[in-house]
């Protein structure tokens, strides 16, 4: 008995000393591994934009066959979140996507999630292969932090249908015609423009074109990326007086309870006229099942000339232990041949300035035009500021919006938090 | 040490203290290593991060591992208190979410149970039903019920709108005002039938004799349940009541997949808000912070009422 009772303590104690060191091991093995299996993180895609990815890294491996491409996708959010819990361990992507903007790509090349480049630009001649505007995102904090993927542009999507019917025929070049426009949707029984609330920065591309539009090209970037006061100037009060205006009258029904996804359909089925959406939204509103002949764009009539937009990049993981093959990757999808595969799937425009847009974007001239007609870029303000001060912008944008607080006292609100928080 | 009396039954063995506290040592080392596996796992996963969560909360940390924390005693504390926009909603939805749970699920869930304890047809059919919902996945209630309060094609504002009520319709999770109970009806739906479970598996412990001799003597049915039935109840109520509580100030997942805490944090809780300070902010004394609030909420919460209840059994 004794025995045996010794016996299963000896087994018992293996087992948790076996237990310990197959966990230890399991780690071990992970991190020794050096294969050549290169890690991407990166949103969810959009059925041509997943079905373009799959050709550039099919493509890649089939002339690669040493290097093994992984992706994996998530949503907005959770890609940011996943990102944020891995930056600086080990257990992060070799790629990861993202936003190039200070508030996003710049707070992870603060912590130093993003590896410098410089060494790769000058091996691959990437300082000759992107425009100038792609180029500046990546120089912006010293050094090249990541590799440009999309110059993205946002403009007022609208339904061309709708307008001829509301008997619309010429589009709007100041703000007073948007509203006016707005009227006559309204007045002819059509929503004039849908957003989904439940994700804040659907809503918030309103409330950011407002500020531009209200407080001018300076003073909005005074206010957005300087030490601009929120809480003194009238131009704010403005601006959230207008975002107000928009919610009571011309957006679409219980949109704060719904997401851009589902506020997205009532676009593609031709139940509201205006949406304000990037580049990436004509492949879209097709894959929705709209005709293209259908879908027109044009820039929110802000009066400064600039155009609503950001850059998106490919990011190498500090953390990598495989840096020249990720490096080989991004030189790939970038080149000529990767942005001819990705043609309009993620933006009218390529990043390479040898790349012609794709003869299949109906709406890529308009772009073109947009871009060379524009005095500059104004961007998101999710880009713009900290994610603390985001939460925050958010949330005063969403109390405008349902009535919990008056348009006058919106930006003082604001202004206190970011005093409070500097 | 043994000490050995003869009787005329035979020697009796007296056991001494110290071999009685031998046996029990030799006892516990035997023990010990199908112990520390399990210790191990729970004090790593479990109680080394709630320490860790209440040191953060002294310290102002990006959560990003190449920079350090720096201590700052308690000004966490004082700007949660003083500067936070947020904390003070999500403090009140908390106490809103537990307050509401002990009275409406609870109730509920003691009357499905008096009701389906009773011997009828399809009674097991029908235990089934309300306890599915507590089956799911709190994330998976979350997406039906999104889709049940959707402003123009969800099942509320379409019934509403079929019986004449077109006045009655909401934006329900778009309006600040009904938002938080919006999501907590959804809760309902799936809290009750966990609670009815034990609330029935606590009924087939109350003596049919007692009943009967309550009926026997002249007691209503008003009578037997207050005087019988739910004094039998009492261990049953102390375990619904407690995890309630902890259900309710925990509650996470509900509130994200149906609002995020919106619209404009109106729906904030206190859980969710440890979160974002922490993941999405990115400060992860704030998250730190809230979540030591919630602690002693939950212990100031759980632990006197055990203490009355353990009482209570005692006398």
């Amino acid at each position: 008995m004794l025995k045996k009772t010794k016996w299963s303590v000896a087994v018992a104690t293996l087992a948790s000393v076996g237990l310990v060191s197959a966990c230890s091991g399991g780690n071990e093995a992970a991190g020794g591994e050096a294969g050549g299996e290169v890690t991407v993180w990166m949103t969810t895609q959009e059925d041509t934009q997943k079905a373009a990815w799959d050709e550039l890294v099919s493509t890649f491996e089939e002339q690669n066959p040493d290097i093994t491409i992984k992706t994996e996708a998530r949503a907005i959010d959770a890609h940011k979140d996943a990102l944020r819990q891995v930056a600086g361990t080990n257990s992060g992507p070799d790629i990861y996507w993202y936003w190039e903007g200070a508030g996003l790509g710049g707070e992870l090349v603060d912590v130093g999630m993003s590896k410098d480049l410089t060494e790769y630009y000058e091996q691959y001649g990437w300082d000759d292969r992107f425009t100038s505007a792609a180029l500046s995102s990546v120089t912006q904090y010293g050094g090249y932090h990541g590799v440009p993927w999309t110059q993205q542009a946002q403009a007022i999507f609208y339904n061309k249908k709708l307008f001829e019917q509301a008997g619309i025929t010429e589009l709007p070049t100041t703000y007073d015609d948007l509203v006016k426009t707005a009227e006559t949707l309204k007045g002819a029984g059509i929503t004039p423009m849908e957003f989904g609330g439940t994700v804040n920065w659907h809503v918030m591309r309103l409330l950011d074109s407002l500020i531009e539009t209200k407080c001018g090209a300076d003073k909005a970037d005074e206010l957005n990326t300087g030490d601009g006061d929120w809480g003194t100037e009238p131009c704010v009060t403005e601006a959230f007086t207008e975002l107000k205006t928009w919610a009571d009258n011309y957006l679409n029904e219980g949109f704060m309870a719904i997401s851009n996804d589902d506020s997205s359909q009532l676009f593609f089925t031709g139940e509201a006229a205006m949406t304000i959406e990037g580049t990436w939204f004509e492949s879209n509103a097709i894959d929705g099942g709209m005709s293209p002949e259908d879908i027109g764009i044009f820039a929110f009539p802000t009066g400064t000339e600039r155009l609503y937009g950001f850059g998106e990049g490919f990011y190498i993981n500090a953390e990598s232990d495989q840096p020249d093959e990720a490096a080989k990757f991004l030189d790939f999808i970038t080149s000529t041949e990767g942005q001819e595969i990705a043609g309009n799937a993620w933006a009218a425009l390529s990043v390479n300035k040898d790349v012609k847009p794709s003869g299949d974007s109906v709406l890529a001239p308009t772009w073109n035009e947009l871009f060379a007609n524009a005095e500059g870029i104004y961007t998101n303000n999710d880009q713009n500021f900290s994610t603390a001060e985001t939460t925050e912008y958010w949330r005063v944008q969403n109390s405008v919006l349902t009535g919990d607080l008056a348009p006058a006292d919106a930006g003082a609100e604001f202004q206190a938090f970011r005093d409070a928080n500097q | 040490m043994t000490a050995t009396a003869d009787t005329q039954a035979g020697p009796i063995t007296i056991e001494t203290q110290p071999s009685r506290r031998k046996r029990k040592s030799s006892k516990f080392v035997q023990a010990l290593p199908y112990l520390i596996p399990a210790l191990a796992l729970y004090g790593y996963f479990v109680v080394y991060p709630m320490i860790d969560a209440v040191r953060l909360s002294f310290f102002q940390w990006s959560g990003f591992r190449t920079e350090s924390p720096v201590f700052v005693g308690l000004d966490n504390y004082v700007r949660l208190f003083t500067e936070d926009p947020v904390f003070w909603k999500a403090l009140q939805n908390s106490v809103i979410w537990v307050v509401l749970s002990l009275l409406v699920p609870t109730l509920l869930a003691l009357l499905l149970a008096l009701g389906l304890n009773r011997k009828m047809r399809g009674r097991n059919l029908m235990r089934s039903i309300f306890y599915i919902p507590s089956v799911f996945a709190s994330i998976t209630v979350a997406a039906m019920w999104r889709w049940i309060y959707n402003p123009t094609l969800g099942l509320v504002n379409q019934v509403l709108e079929a019986v004449g009520l077109e006045s009655w319709t909401r934006t329900w999770l778009g309006d600040p005002e009904i938002a938080l109970y919006s999501v907590f009806a959804a809760s309902i739906w799936q809290a009750v039938g966990f609670s009815m479970v034990l609330f029935l598996a606590g009924l087939q412990t109350v003596p049919h004799e007692l009943i009967d001799a309550a009926k026997v003597d002249g007691a209503n049915a008003w009578q037997v349940f207050r005087n019988v039935t739910l004094p039998a109840l009492r261990p049953t109520t102390v375990v619904v009541v407690i995890l309630t509580i902890i259900n309710s100030l925990k509650v996470f997942d509900l509130v994200v997949g149906m609002t995020g805490g919106g619209p404009a944090q109106s729906t904030q809780v206190l859980a969710l808000w440890s979160y974002t300070q922490s993941f999405t902010n990115h400060s992860f004394g704030m998250g730190g912070a809230v979540a030591t609030v919630l602690l002693i909420l939950s212990l100031a919460l759980v632990i006197p009422y055990m203490a009355w209840s353990m009482k209570g059994e005692d006398k």
